[in-house]
């Protein structure tokens, strides 16, 4: 038996706390009561062709819920089960995907713009979106999260976080038409509209993986990270729907194309880590801080913070785009590239900011924690060890040497041994901050892992 | 005595807290903006008349048919108003939105007197364009005050059709 009840958390839990797994659990209720409530009073009252889909898609909604469910419990199983719980989980999500792809055509499209149509914008946005997720996990140089849990944030943004806000943006919107005056009053209540609803709904993603997921969500980085997987995930579906949309109303007049390639450049090009994917990583970067913070108190207030200064930046977007007008010129491709940078370009600078001092402060503990474990000299890290593992372009140089010397298996042999070593370190450097809840037996099963892969690799 | 260690965290804590009194900022001009144009207490129970919404003739400005909802793409159509019901001392005018929100016909801004000669507000087809687009379409007679809407007296909403 592995287990010991004389094992003390590095920062136990107090009694009166809920665990975190419990207001995970909360909070997904709820998410799931908002998405039938939503779908059901949307088919009741505003009986519009996206509400059925919302109605429809509770389907899809339900193989989320149910393979994010199998995913999360596939980590407290044996290696042996995991691989076949994250297979099923991933077939689920998969399954969804399609699904709710399948119920956009479907529903939504087919009667004005087609099957085809939509096709072909969602394969036009695939490889832009591929790219940006592919992008915003190489930003987390020195330890990069499991594409799974990427993957995961992402569906959470292209299914369930679009199936959420459905209901409260058309409600939002059918009020405001009904009673407001048409111009900046009514923009400014949409932009309300949008950056609380779409925030909120992108946000739970984030907070959800923090909750649940703790041992890969370990800093600023990971936030920004998890969260623009989640803005990219929104991005997707969103420019779907506008591309498909436009092409609707425009194909009469024979701009259909030109309409929809405008949207696919604005939004899977332009606007690709301008838009979404900057707001909910402002968010992912408020929690991501909140998971480093160690009294309750601040730990709210950087979560709180985050969301506030996501749905102001999607606000400001969405209320003031009005009055950077794009003439219909040459001189209009210049301005909407200005306009862009202009009104969007400060909040991403902001996550920039955030994500460099973020990777300067894990790459200096993980330095240290490294050069602390050597000094013991558990085996697990060696001195040599310590200026390789501290640099991103010297462990892919060791690699690459490995790949030389004895093949892919030797790279993939150093590069599994690497991660642990990292994962060693970053475990220590959570322990030494007091923010881990695993017991010390955790971190002595990471060095026997080590000190294995470092067996295999040497074999 | 030694000072407490530095805690790069805490820099990044207040950097974003930082952020957000921008961010307060913006939302604060927000709200301000959306209480400029759309001014509390400005509810006159003033009510204007729409007649109707028909099908309309560019060539010889006369309205046809009965009060519709929906019009095909290719249909032309107009709001008709009667301006007496108005109060002779506020100014008015009346305009059409389309789905995207850009004035697609209009009249005023004047007293209900001065816009008696204009009962008939067609919607234009935008520039370049050969036919209406598909969507929704808002028309609303407002109040203006100080040459600012303040208030909606009347709102009619009808569908263009995509087909």
């Amino acid at each position: 038996m592995s287990a010991n009840p004389t094992l003390r958390a590095a920062n136990p839990r107090p009694s009166s706390r809920p665990s975190r797994y419990g207001v995970a659990i909360a909070i997904a209720v709820v998410v799931v009561i908002v998405l039938v409530a939503s779908s059901i009073l949307d088919y009741v009252y505003l009986d519009t062709i996206p509400s059925r889909a919302a109605l429809y898609g509770l389907l899809a909604v339900a193989l989320v819920a149910l393979g994010t469910f199998i995913g999360v419990r596939a980590f407290d199983r044996d290696p042996a089960d995991r691989r076949r719980h994250l297979i099923r989980a991933g077939v689920l999500l998969g399954l969804a995907v399609l699904l709710w792809l399948l119920l956009i055509d479907v529903f939504v499209f087919t009667n004005s713009a087609g099957p085809t149509v939509a096709t072909i914008s969602a394969l036009a946005c695939l490889p832009t979106t591929a790219f940006g997720l592919f992008v915003v996990r190489r930003l987390d140089r020195n330890e990069k999260e499991p594409w799974r849990l990427v993957l995961v944030a992402f569906a959470w943004g292209a299914i369930v976080a679009t199936s959420m806000v459905i209901w409260g943006e058309s409600l939002w919107g059918a009020i405001a038409e009904r009673t407001l005056v048409p111009g900046p009053g009514l923009d400014a209540s949409n932009a309300f509209s949008a950056g609380l609803l779409e925030e909120l709904a992108k946000g739970i993603a984030v907070l959800l993986l923090f909750l649940v997921m703790r041992n890969e969500f370990d800093d600023v980085v990971d936030g920004i990270v998890y969260g623009a997987a989640v803005g990219l995930g929104f991005n997707f579906m969103e420019s779907i729907a506008y591309m498909t949309n436009l092409y609707a109303i425009f194909s009469p007049e024979g701009a259909g194309g030109y309409a929809a390639g405008f949207q696919w450049y604005a939004r899977q090009v332009l606007g690709l880590f301008f838009g979404h994917a900057t707001y909910t990583a402002l968010i992912g970067a408020g929690i991501g801080i909140a998971r480093q913070l160690p009294g309750r108190r601040e730990k709210v207030i950087a979560i709180a913070s985050g969301f506030l200064v996501a749905i102001a930046a999607h606000f400001s977007w969405d209320a003031w785009l009005a009055f950077f007008p794009v003439e219909g010129s040459v001189l209009g491709l210049v301005e909407i590239h200005l306009r862009t940078l202009i009104m969007t370009g400060p909040f991403t600078a902001a996550v920039v900011a955030l994500l460099l001092s973020g990777i300067q402060i894990e790459a200096r503990a993980l330095a240290d924690q490294l050069r602390k474990e050597a000094a013991e000299g558990s085996g697990a890290i060696l001195p040599p060890d310590v200026d390789v593992l501290s640099s991103p372009w010297r462990r892919l140089t060791e690699r690459m040497r490995a790949l030389g010397k004895g093949g892919l298996r030797a790279y993939l042999a150093l590069a599994r041994l690497q991660t642990a070593q990292l994962d060693l370190a970053m475990e220590r450097w959570h322990r030494e901050r007091n923010e881990i809840e695993d017991p010390l037996e955790a971190e002595h099963e990471l060095r026997r892992r080590v000190i294995e892969l470092r067996r295999q690799a040497a074999a | 005595m030694r000072a407490a260690p530095h805690d790069p965290v805490r820099t990044l804590y207040r950097t974003l807290l930082v952020f957000d009194v921008v961010a307060i900022l913006i939302l604060a001009v927000g709200l301000a903006e959306f209480l400029y144009f759309e001014p509390p207490g400005q509810t006159t129970g003033v009510k204007a008349t729409i007649v109707g919404v028909f099908q309309y003739d560019p060539a010889t400005h006369i309205t046809s048919g009965p009060d519709r909802r929906t019009f095909a793409r290719t249909e032309e159509f107009a709001a008709v108003v009667d301006w007496s019901t108005l109060p002779q001392n506020i100014a008015v005018d009346a305009r059409w939105y389309d789905s995207f929100e850009a004035i697609v016909g209009k009249v005023g801004p004047g007293t209900p007197v001065q816009l008696t000669a204009q009962t008939i507000i067609p919607v234009g087809v935008p520039a370049g364009l050969q036919h209406n687009l598909p969507g929704q379409y808002v028309f609303v007679i407002e109040r203006l005050e100080n040459g600012v809407p303040v208030e909606v007296l009347a709102r009619r909403i009808v569908v263009v059709e995509r087909t």
